[in-house]
């Protein structure tokens, strides 16, 4: 298990005052019987439970910061939260910390086709963005699997990726702007309706800061024109090897799919039996997708099909119907799912690495499987070389979830060996939080803690997550006021 | 004042040391050609990056390259042509508007002061493209931030923060950026006679279509609009964009330049007046114009970005603001900093993350804002 930081019993035994003047403050928004707080105990890194101090609900801008700048004066950490569908434990909760959830700011703001924008709140779904405006031939390009859940800001924390992110990007390349509160409850915009072009990248920087800078209040998104045609591949392979070369030859040829999606025979089989999508009887298939213009697809269907044949691929199928199509898609979302029938319990890894080294990383990570004496099947974002290994197993059985977090380990380590990444699109939190020594040099790590301190001085934002240490920020003037201040119940912000 | 030409990162180290322990502070500067951009510096020392030059790794296949700061956007550029590839940000060259001679920009310089050129309509701007880097802080550490893939969430997006930060984070000494491949076919066509407002508007038609155009710009009278892909492809958008600008279409010659042109301010910055460099929401760009009366512009990225000669001594930035507008004055604003003010919240976050890297301030400080 990876370690949680030790919780702060002073704050704990001062929980019934930080639950009154939540009450005071967000007024009807605020769980605080164990009960209810079961239901926000964790995220999508199930293996990890541990209920909040208090669950606050927030409706407004105002009320976010007022929680915000209670907490701060008061010294209690912070726990951002979206839907909890953080795959990598961001939303993890303190027993000494309040939660913050979001799940009452879900309103759509403002529709501007004009400007090709959606203003919205942070907690309305990802999927929301699209149906709001598919009305007017427009989406919301970025598509986690979990987007009928995930919410926008918490998207924006994660900077979220998904199915269609090689042509389309990831959260950061379409996000227009911010509304965020500072953990003292400040608020300020970061880009608009366009990005700032002047002074520092600020909307860059908060994307993808998992919780630990401050919390989006409000968002502004880039939509899209709805590609008028869309056409979908599915291409088997007796071969691993060969599937990996026919990912490299499309990306060689200048084709940029909108998907490429691998799945391996595990994964196939799982699926089949979860779902029955008609995938065939191999050891790989890619689901490709090209969006765009009649013509344009019609090109890169042709020349794709072209080169699987050429790369060994026993079977190019392309769906024939939007039925068709939302069956092999159908299958692809569910293998999360599907593996999950298989065992109790499941880690997804997230590492990236450079496609060339495709080959070598799925041989060794077959191995490691033996070695670990641990199911897993492998899907993954071939185009851009974003691994989800899936490995099962059962947190009752002694030992498993040791082994099962070793393997997914080293599985990391082995991407950031042949020059990857830890995490693609999950997030470092808390389950690749001691890895980050892996990828980055005391120096780097220290860079990165110095910005954190920029924000947050008093480290109160989403503590415990992505840097394996805490470290105390000693920059002078920002002396933090301790929760030593708690004491003093007569002081009339209680 | 001393210059410290630098030749690898180890140097940039030690310069950077020395500089610390004896307090001067220093500019940072590649091939020079953007010194004039932002305030003035007054730097005790000068930290020379030109020879910091060269491409350290270029792999087609993973449409990644990583070159040391100072290698000229031209020579990189080469590189990717010879590969069928390209920058997907187009790189603007505005050296020349500060007097330097045209394409001697570095990659470092370009990505400092976000020269985002016509392709960032389609591909995003250049803090979309810069995936990792190596620089020196002001503690005299080197460190990197990002990675050498294209899809990373390991940590902070620190190359985001370094892209137009002008330099005032540090010196990069190498950067790592993804590359497109390139079209089979491009063709930029010009629709003509057209007042501010339809040619803002039918950039904007495009825009929102599927057409995926790559370069949607306006200057005086006339819109510009590129196309790319196979030839079939190509046919559709030609047809589907004559549907849309229900004008005569004609085909540029030099279509490639004619976005280059729009995307350094050369096309504009002939003109007698202060010179400036306008994102605005696209959807309130003819708006601005009409308030503004430029002497001369023109508008890239389907009205997102402006290039404008106005009249000396008008306000530019408050009538911006009206619009949601952020301007930089490049040249004679003389009655406006070169960067606008921040409001107070933000101000002290950019001077607390300028601290943050660079504490003692010794890098190009004041470049943006007093301190920063």
């Amino acid at each position: 298990m990876i370690a949680l930081p030790q919780p702060d019993p002073e704050i704990i035994r001062q929980r019934e005052k930080i639950v009154a003047a939540l009450k005071r403050l967000v007024p009807g928004g605020v769980i605080s019987e164990p009960a209810g707080l079961t239901a926000y105990d964790g995220d999508a890194l199930t293996a990890y439970r541990q209920a909040p101090l208090a669950c606050v609900l927030p409706k407004t801008k105002d009320e976010v910061s007022a929680v915000l700048a209670f907490a701060h004066e008061a010294g209690v950490p912070i726990v951002p939260r979206g839907a909890g569908t953080s795959l990598s434990g961001g939303a993890l909760p303190r027993a000494d910390g309040i939660l913050l959830g979001f799940g009452r700011m879900a309103r759509i703001l403002e529709i501007d086709l004009e400007n090709l924008c959606v203003v919205a709140e942070p907690g309305g779904t990802n999927a929301a963005l699209t149906r709001a405006v598919e009305g007017h031939g427009f989406y919301y390009a970025p598509d986690p699997s979990s987007q009928i859940a995930c919410t926008i800001g918490g998207n924006i924390a994660e900077n979220s990726g998904g199915l269609h992110c090689l042509k389309y990007g990831i959260t950061t390349h379409n996000l227009l702007g911010v509304e965020f509160a500072l953990p003292d409850g400040a608020r300020v915009r970061f880009g608009g309706k366009t990005q700032d072009g002047d002074g520092l990248d600020l909307l860059g920087i908060v994307c993808g800061s998992e919780g630990l800078l401050g919390a989006v209040v409000e968002a502004t998104v880039r939509i899209l024109p709805k590609p008028p045609v869309t056409r979908t591949l599915l291409v088997a392979f007796h071969s691993v090897p060969d599937s990996g070369t026919c990912v490299a030859n499309i990306i060689a040829a200048g084709i940029i799919p909108a998907a490429m999606e691998f799945m391996d025979r595990r994964c196939i089989e799982a699926i089949e039996l979860y779902c029955a999508p008609g995938y065939p009887n191999a050891e790989a298939i890619l689901i490709i997708e090209v969006d765009g213009l009649a013509a344009e697809v019609a090109d890169g269907v042709a020349r794709i099909s072209e080169i699987a044949r050429a790369s060994g691929a026993h079977e190019v199928r392309e769906a024939a119907d939007e039925r068709e199509r939302h069956a092999l898609w159908k299958g692809r979302k569910a293998a999360f799912s599907a593996m999950g029938r298989l065992a109790p319990d499941m880690l997804c890894m997230d590492g990236t690495i450079p496609r060339r080294a495709l080959h070598a990383v799925l041989a060794r990570m077959a191995e490691m499987a033996e070695e670990y004496g641990l199911g897993f099947c492998n899907v993954f974002h071939a185009g851009d070389g974003n691994l989800h290994p899936l490995i099962i197993f059962d947190v009752m059985k002694p030992g498993e979830l040791e082994r099962a977090e070793a393997f997914g380990a080293e599985i990391l380590r082995l991407c950031v060996s042949v020059g990857g990444v830890l995490t693609g699109e999950h997030g470092v939190g808390v389950e690749k939080r001691d890895l980050m020594p892996e990828m980055f040099s005391e120096a780097d790590l220290a860079q990165q803690q110095r910005l954190k301190c920029a924000f947050d001085a008093g480290g109160l934002l989403n503590p415990g997550k992505v840097f394996p240490t805490l470290s105390a920020c000693i920059e002078q003037g920002h002396a933090h006021v301790k929760r030593g201040q708690m004491r003093h119940a007569e002081l009339p912000r209680f | 004042m001393a210059t410290s030409r630098v030749s690898n990162e180890a140097d940039v180290v030690e310069v950077v040391r020395a500089a610390r322990e004896s307090n001067r502070t220093l500019e940072i500067v590649g091939h020079g050609t953007k010194r004039g951009f932002g305030r003035p510096v007054t730097c005790a020392d000068m930290l020379d990056l030109s020879d910091l030059r060269g491409i350290v790794t270029y792999e087609p296949d993973e449409m990644i390259i990583t070159a040391r700061a100072a290698t000229p956007v031209a020579e990189i550029e080469a590189a990717l042509a010879e590969k069928n590839q390209r920058l997907g940000f187009e790189p603007g060259d505005c050296g020349p508007l500060f007097g330097a001679p045209a394409s001697s920009a570095t990659i470092g310089g370009v990505l400092s002061a976000s020269c985002d050129g016509s392709a960032a309509v389609r591909y995003g701007r250049c803090r979309d493209h810069l995936l990792g880097f190596r620089a020196v802080n002001g503690f005299g550490e080197a460190y990197k931030g990002g990675g050498k893939v294209v899809k990373n969430v390991t940590g902070f997006d620190l190359p985001k923060l370094f892209c137009g930060a002008m330099g005032t984070l540090g010196p990069l000494t190498e950067v790592t950026l993804r590359v497109f491949p390139k079209a089979q076919l491009s063709q930029t066509f010009a629709v003509g006679n057209l007042s501010p407002r339809e040619g803002l508007s039918l950039l904007r038609r495009v825009w929102s279509s599927p057409l995926e155009s790559t370069g949607l710009a306006f200057h005086d009278g006339t819109a510009f609009i590129r196309v790319e892909g196979s030839r079939s492809a190509l046919d559709e958008k030609i047809a589907l964009l004559r549907a849309l600008s229900a004008k005569d279409l004609q085909q540029m010659e030099d279509g490639d330049e004619i976005f280059r042109n729009i995307a350094s301010g050369k096309l504009i910055a002939g003109a007698e007046g202060s010179l400036w460099r306008i994102h605005v929401p696209p959807a309130s760009a003819a708006q601005l114009v009409s308030e503004l009366q430029p002497i001369s512009w023109c508008a890239d990225i389907a009205g997102a970005l402006f290039w404008a000669v106005c009249n000396s001594g008008q306000p530019v930035p408050a009538i911006g603001r009206h619009f949601g507008a952020r301007t930089i004055s490049l040249r004679g604003g003389d009655h406006s900093p070169p960067f606008e003010p921040e409001d107070p919240v933000r101000a002290e976050l950019t001077r607390r993350i300028k601290a943050a890297f660079d504490p003692l301030r010794l890098f190009n400080a004041g470049r943006m804002w007093e301190g920063v």
